[in-house]
């Protein structure tokens, strides 16, 4: 039995992230590790753990350490940017840079999100539980509301936390202890991909129930919205993929970014994109009305 | 017949929303009675050898190339039954060729539907509609039967015709282009529009020049 993370489970992988940083390995999508095959049509029965395993939503000692972990990566990184600017008198250079960060996060979200959502399947090395997982999602979006803090964000928080060390260690074999500007993008876009998963969250959770500070960000376009995510969960899941303010969301899907990149995939690899089909019926939504017994 | 084409410019993709190829009035439009199209220098003894006009800088083709006013090389390939198809049975009235990249694929479905919807129209300007891609004829005819599309599908198996005609590719070649022709009563190129990611927009365009023939 697989439980419903919706995101980001695996560890020792080099995140998403990485692709917008820059002294970085980046993590392709999988469809290069995919086999060629059309579809992965691996028969499951999927399970809804917020009825059937409730205690699989709760915080573990483990998933706290793991995002605690994750934080202080993220703040060990700010913190040196601070530092640096300090030294040097100027902040503008690390606010564009932690800026760029935040806007490249969200398109880092997007990008994974597509690939996981479209290709590869159960059976896929490394990333099969995962993709099952956002399967899942698609069938109970409104499990991962119910799912504890250090629940929901444990795993983006491992891969963060295994990927900023590397990348700082690289700043710092850079010469000079790297420069503020580098800090502070490589901190807040790692902060904001570990917490796209809390962003996430909180544009499944209903209106009246959202912190108001949340409810303006997320009004305001700084955290994805309600209606933009709510539009990513409609058959045949092809569009606004990128969660974490979803400011790439119009641009990608006005110009067909993904369609394109699936175009590419098909006729290089011959894989269709599971966007491309009707969803399968054990993945179609049910509302949390339907399921509960 | 070969065809080569140096590698196209990396901005090709941006240029898909808007990259309909209209051709500057310094083309030669000559009247064609065979399918060699000479526009310039020659570079092999190979007759259909040639330079595209200057309106292209974006890339250069060295091979024929159907443009408008040309009369383009007649084919036969097989339709969704199997049954050979000439694109001279065609002349006579006007004529619909749209090329697109693979069936079932989201632009040629919504492209597809999009000739199917309008299907009438065409028909009330007398015109016949034909698309064709690589997929063999079983696809094809999946494909029709699907989506209930009224018109003819052929199979360019091996992209034969695609290449003959010198239709370009997209996203550095991986991507089959997605181009239309519209052909007058006389076998005559009026109307070559190519837009990869706006299928919809090649049944406005050939509607609107078909209403002007």
């Amino acid at each position: 039995m697989y439980t419903l993370t919706p995101y980001f489970r695996f560890s020792r992988v080099p995140r998403h992230h990485h692709r917008p940083c820059r002294a970085t390995i980046s993590t392709h999508p999988p469809t290069v590790a995919a086999p060629p095959r059309l579809d992965d049509v691996t028969r499951m029965s999927p399970t809804n753990v917020a009825i059937h395993d409730p205690s699989s939503l709760r915080s573990t000692w483990s998933h706290r350490a793991w995002v605690a972990t994750g934080f202080a990566s993220v703040f060990s990184s700010l913190a040196k940017s601070v530092a640096a600017a300090a030294d040097s008198g100027s902040a503008v250079e690390p606010l564009l840079a932690a800026y760029v960060g935040y806007i490249l996060a969200d398109l880092g979200t997007g990008i994974y999100h597509w690939a996981i959502d479209n290709y590869g399947g159960p059976s896929t090395p490394v990333f099969g539980s995962q993709i099952e997982a956002f399967q899942g999602h698609h069938r109970w979006p409104w499990t991962i509301t119910r799912r504890q803090f250090a629940n929901n964000l444990h795993a983006l928080a491992r891969s963060v936390a295994l990927a900023v060390l590397p990348i700082e260690a690289l700043l710092y074999a850079g010469g000079g202890g790297g420069d503020a500007a580098s800090h502070a993008f490589v901190g807040t876009c790692a902060g904001c991909v570990m917490l796209s998963q809390q962003f996430h969250a909180w544009a499944h959770e209903k209106r009246s129930r959202l912190p108001a500070a949340v409810a303006a960000l997320q009004e305001a376009g700084v955290l994805v919205s309600r209606p933009m995510h709510a539009a990513h969960h409609r058959e045949p899941y092809n569009t606004n993929y990128c969660i974490v303010s979803g400011v790439w969301n119009a641009a990608l899907d006005r110009w067909k970014v993904f369609e394109a990149a699936e175009m590419f995939i098909f006729f290089r690899f011959g894989v269709r994109p599971r966007s491309w089909g009707e969803t399968r019926p054990e993945w179609r939504e049910e509302t949390e009305a339907a399921t509960k017994p | 017949m070969a065809c080569t084409s140096l590698p196209k410019h990396p901005l090709t993709f941006f240029r898909a929303p808007n990259p309909r190829i209209p051709l500057s009035a310094a083309t030669p439009t000559l009247p064609m009675a065979t399918h060699s199209q000479i526009y310039g220098l020659r570079l092999s003894t190979n007759t259909t050898s040639s330079l595209p006009p200057p309106s292209f800088p974006q890339r250069m083709l060295i091979c024929s190339k159907v443009s408008k006013g040309d009369v383009p090389p007649s084919f036969t390939l097989k339709d969704q039954e199997g049954k050979n198809v000439a694109l001279s049975k065609y002349k006579g009235k006007p004529v619909v060729v749209y090329f697109y990249p693979a069936d079932e694929t989201p632009g040629c479905t919504k492209e597809a539907c999009a000739f199917r919807d309008s299907y009438e129209k065409f028909k009330k300007a007398g015109a016949e509609v034909i698309g064709i891609s690589g997929d063999d004829p079983s696809s094809h005819k999946a494909f029709a039967t699907k989506y209930r599309l009224p018109f003819t599908l052929l199979s360019d198996e091996g992209n034969k015709v695609r290449k003959q005609w010198g239709i370009p590719g997209d996203l550095f070649g991986t991507l089959p282009g997605r181009q239309t022709y519209v052909l007058d009563r006389k076998g005559v190129v009026q109307l070559v529009y190519n837009n990869q990611f706006q299928p919809e927009k090649h049944v406005e365009e050939t509607l609107k020049l078909l209403q002007s023939l």
